[in-house]
This record gives C-alpha cells, sequence and structure tokens, in this order.
C-alpha cells in the first residue's frame, strides 16, 4: 500500500453510542476530476494517538473501477477531517 | 518507607513529536533518521539549534548554537520551525498516560516528568512499570523516552540521562558508587558553566571526587550552592513530587528583537509590550509583584540587568511599566540592544491590597480598565485592544512569551 492522505469529503453515520461508521467519500484525482467511492466493508478499525493527537484509523473495503481494493482511512478528531490514508 | 520515584524524559523531544506528527500526517520521511533540527526564525534573529535528531547530533551539532553554524557543519540539514501547540498536546498526552500509574505526576518541564510511585506498585515491581512506561510511550503515543528509576529526584533524573534514547536505567543509593560517580562532574544537575569553572579549579572533574570532596571547602568556594551540589553528589535530595500546580515564582518575558533597538523611543514601547503580556499573566495568576527587574542584552552579547523593590506589590500594567521604564533609563548606556525582558517577582496572592499614602489615587480605576481589558481580550482575542502608541511603529503591542500555557525548565527540583 501507498501513502497518500489526501484529504476527501465524507457522508459517514454516527450512532446513538457515538461510534463513527464512513459510509461514502468522494475524492477528487490528479485531473480534478472528482470520484465518488462507497466504502461496503470495513474490516478493522483502531484509534491511535501518536503525537497526543487522536485519529480513528479504518481499514475498509470497496470495487474501485470494478476491482476490490483495500484501503486505509483515517478520521482526525482535532480537526473533524477525514484523510484516504493508505491505497 | 523508601520511596519511588520515576523519571521521565522524553528522547530529542521538539524534534520526535514534530516526527511523528508529520509520520502521522502521511510523511515519508521520519526526522529521526536524518539529520535535521527544529530551529527558530532566522529573519527575527531567533536562529538558533532549539532541538536535533541524533544523526544531526553525529555532525556535532548542539542545541542552542546558530542554525548558520549548524548549516556549515552539515550542509543538507533540514530545518523546521517549531510549533509550540502541538508540543504542548504531546506533554499532556504524556501526563496523562502517567496519571494512569499514580496520581502523583509532575511536569517539571514541557519534556520531562517526575512520577511518584510510592504505594503504587503492587500488582507489578516498580522496574516493570518503568518498563511498561517506556513501551507504551513507544508505541501509543509514537515517541520514545528515558525512564529513570529510584528513590529520590535527584537521582532518578540522573538516571534517565544515561544512555540514550529508549531506555530505563535504574540508580538506587548502592549504585550510586558504580553509576553516578565515573560521570563527569558537568553532568551533575546544576553543575552549570558558572559552577564548572570553580570545581575544576579545585580539581574535582568527576562526581564521585566532588562527592568526596570536603562540604566545608565546597562551601567556602561556592556558598551555600557548594553544599547543594555535595548533596546531589552524593545522591541526597527529599524534594517531593508536586503533582501540578506548583506556586509560581516569577513571572517573566523577555523578546530578541528583530533589528537593533537604538531609540529610547523603541526600546520603552519593547518594555511596554513586555509589561503588557507579563501584568496580563499576572493578573491571570490572580498575583501582586513587588519586584521588577528589566534586563538588556547588547548587540555584542553581554548582559546586565536592574531590579527595584516596589513601596506596594501591584498588578496595574501601568505602575509596573513606570517603574520598567525608570529602571530602563537608570541603566541603559546608549548601545544597541537585541534582546530586552523584563522579570515580575516576590509574588503575593491578590486577596488584599495595600494601599500607601504615595499612592496614585486612580488605583482603582486602573485595575478597572486592567480588568476590562483582560477581558475582552480573553473574549475576542488579544489583539482587540491594543494601544494608540503602537499601531505603525512596527513594535508587537503584545511581545514574549513563546506559547502562553508552555512549561519551560526549572532549576529547582
Amino acid at each position: 500500500m501507498k501513502v497518500l492522505m489526501q484529504s476527501v469529503d465524507m457522508i459517514c453515520c454516527t450512532n446513538r453510542d457515538g461510534v463513527i461508521t464512513p459510509i461514502k467519500f468522494r475524492i477528487s484525482d490528479e485531473k480534478e476530476e472528482n470520484r465518488i467511492v462507497k466504502i461496503d466493508r470495513i474490516l478493522d478499525r483502531k484509534e491511535e494517538k501518536l503525537a497526543g493527537n487522536r485519529m480513528l484509523v479504518f481499514t475498509v473495503q470497496s470495487i474501485i473501477r470494478g476491482r476490490e481494493c483495500r484501503f486505509e482511512m483515517k478520521y482526525e478528531f482535532s480537526t473533524c477531517k477525514w484523510f484516504l490514508y493508505k491505497i | 518507607m523508601e520511596r519511588i520515584i520515576l523519571h521521565v524524559d522524553v528522547n530529542s523531544a521538539y524534534l520526535s513529536w514534530e516526527a511523528v506528527y508529520r509520520l502521522q500526517h502521511g510523511a515519508r520521511i521520519d526526522l529521526r533518521t536524518i539529520p535535521s533540527v527544529i530551529g527558530g526564525d532566522e529573519k527575527s534573529r531567533r536562529g538558533i539549534v532549539l532541538a536535533k535528531s541524533i544523526p544531526a547530533k553525529k555532525y556535532d551539532i548542539q542545541t542552542g548554537e546558530t542554525l548558520w553554524s549548524a548549516r556549515s557543519k552539515c550542509p543538507n540539514l533540514v530545518v523546521l520551525p517549531p510549533s509550540y501547540p502541538l508540543y504542548l498536546s504531546c506533554s499532556d498526552a504524556l501526563v496523562r498516560l502517567l496519571k494512569k500509574y499514580s496520581p502523583k505526576v509532575e511536569r517539571y518541564s514541557g519534556d520531562e516528568c517526575f512520577v511518584d510511585l510510592t504505594g503504587c506498585t503492587q500488582k507489578k515491581t516498580a522496574e516493570e512499570t518503568a518498563w511498561e512506561i517506556k513501551e507504551r510511550c513507544r508505541t501509543e503515543l509514537g515517541f520514545t523516552v528515558n525512564v529513570g528509576l529510584s528513590t529520590n529526584k535527584l537521582l532518578a533524573k540522573m538516571a534517565s540521562e544515561l544512555e540514550k534514547p529508549d531506555k530505563m536505567h535504574t540508580m538506587y543509593p548502592h549504585e550510586i558508587p558504580e553509576k553516578l560517580w565515573p560521570m563527569p562532574v558537568r553532568k551533575l544537575f546544576l553543575s552549570g558553566p558558572k559552577t564548572l569553572p570553580k570545581l575544576y579549579k579545585l580539581n574535582i572533574f568527576t562526581i564521585g571526587q566532588l562527592a568526596h570532596a570536603s562540604p566545608d571547602l565546597l562551601q567556602h568556594h561556592l556558598k551555600s550552592h557548594g553544599l547543594t551540589i555535595w548533596k546531589y553528589a552524593n545522591g541526597i535530595d527529599d524534594s517531593p513530587v508536586v503533582p501540578d500546580g506548583r506556586a509560581v515564582k516569577g513571572i517573566g518575558n523577555s523578546t530578541t528583537t528583530p533589528f537593533d533597538v537604538d531609540s529610547e523611543k523603541e526600546a520603552l514601547l519593547y518594555l511596554l509590550s513586555l509589561t503588557e503580556t507579563a501584568a496580563m499573566r499576572l493578573r491571570s495568576n490572580k498575583m501582586l509583584a513587588r519586584v521588577v527587574t528589566v534586563s538588556l542584552r547588547d548587540t555584542n552579547l553581554s548582559f546586565y540587568s536592574h531590579q527595584r523593590r516596589l513601596v506596594s506589590p501591584t498588578d496595574s500594567t501601568l505602575l509596573l511599566y513606570r517603574q520598567a521604564k525608570s529602571l530602563f533609563k537608570e541603566m541603559w548606556r546608549r548601545e544597541p540592544l537585541r534582546h530586552l525582558g523584563v522579570h515580575l517577582s516576590d509574588l503575593v496572592e491578590n486577596k488584599f491590597y495595600q494601599t500607601s499614602f504615595f499612592d496614585d489615587t486612580a488605583v482603582s480605576r486602573q485595575q478597572a480598565i486592567d480588568k476590562t481589558i483582560d477581558e475582552i481580550r480573553a473574549s475576542y482575542g488579544a489583539d482587540a485592544v491594543v494601544r494608540g502608541l503602537f499601531p505603525h511603529s512596527g513594535i508587537p503591542p503584545l511581545c514574549g512569551g513563546v506559547y502562553e500555557a508552555f512549561p519551560t525548565m526549572r532549576s529547582l527540583l
């Protein structure tokens, strides 16, 4: 997997217990074209607090261009930003 | 009962915090593995090395040297500016982790903590706990620490200095001859550049030699400080671990100016701006100050200062500034300055205000205006109200203070 760390527009769901689940996101590629990716499965979720900065790290799976891809997304609590971390 | 004290020291703190933060945000290079330093801003003449990586150490780059000389030692050195809010959040994360082991955690400086583990080691031995803390810092927080374990703060601190990085050391009293005494005396806490030449003259080069020297001789040459370092060399220290909230002894503010200050008008504006920030901090700590000190450093880096005791303690920006101004006028030798500082000390709580026969009649008006300005600044930002003297002067209306809440080193254990 390659580290990208690109910020994305995200639609996510927060349930009554405060558990955050990413649903789909929009990312712009090099040609400034938007692509929408729906997240099919969440394989793993963990919290990291490196350098005291809390982030949720999700390992997820989606179909991109007809192929099943596995990648990692990050949510940063302090800025409320979502990132496509590794793909 | 024998105490159990831990000293936790972050290895190259600023640099490793910056490195971990960048890695978390997708950086491909770990700053800790290349020659890199955190340095101040060269344009405003604060260009010194604040922290260095271990590869930078191999080029003989020292903390505190100028970035210019660091670059001449290593041409492809990576220099990054400091970001104090990040360092504070890292330091807070460290304290939160330590508080899971003991309620008594003292933040000694931004990157150093003391933990009193006495009575907190039922399930695990002190060594196991210390090891676990070191491992958790590395895996959870991403930066490495050195942990020193002993029976008092001084020995714990000396233990964590032994071998770096990412190590755990013990220095119990029975280990002093073997671990502490062979160290050079310059490594001892509080033996700095003023003390060392005196010790060398007395043929004292190692901590062991200092420990075996006669305390009377040391007291004769170094006054009470001689006795203190003699005690430290013998591992004697009974200072308690004080959880957060240590009483403030003095509030100071200083700044290195971006240009040489050679006119009285500019110098006084700097002093006003420094007093303004210092007095704001004084008031937010609910304190009054009785002693005002003004310090200056000229372009040849020679440093001098003057201080004055007030008749009655005060927290008024205007009254403190008047004293600073008259001190400055007495001492300034009209040479260009590059560093100015204002320090307020001999603090007392502001529960009472001692009125005096010689007081300005407008004291209560001054207090009211200071209070109002503080409130406006708290709600709308520090630059919401500034004095009319500052616009277009090129001098910031509030000077000094690296980062308001950032704890700095103290010389007291």
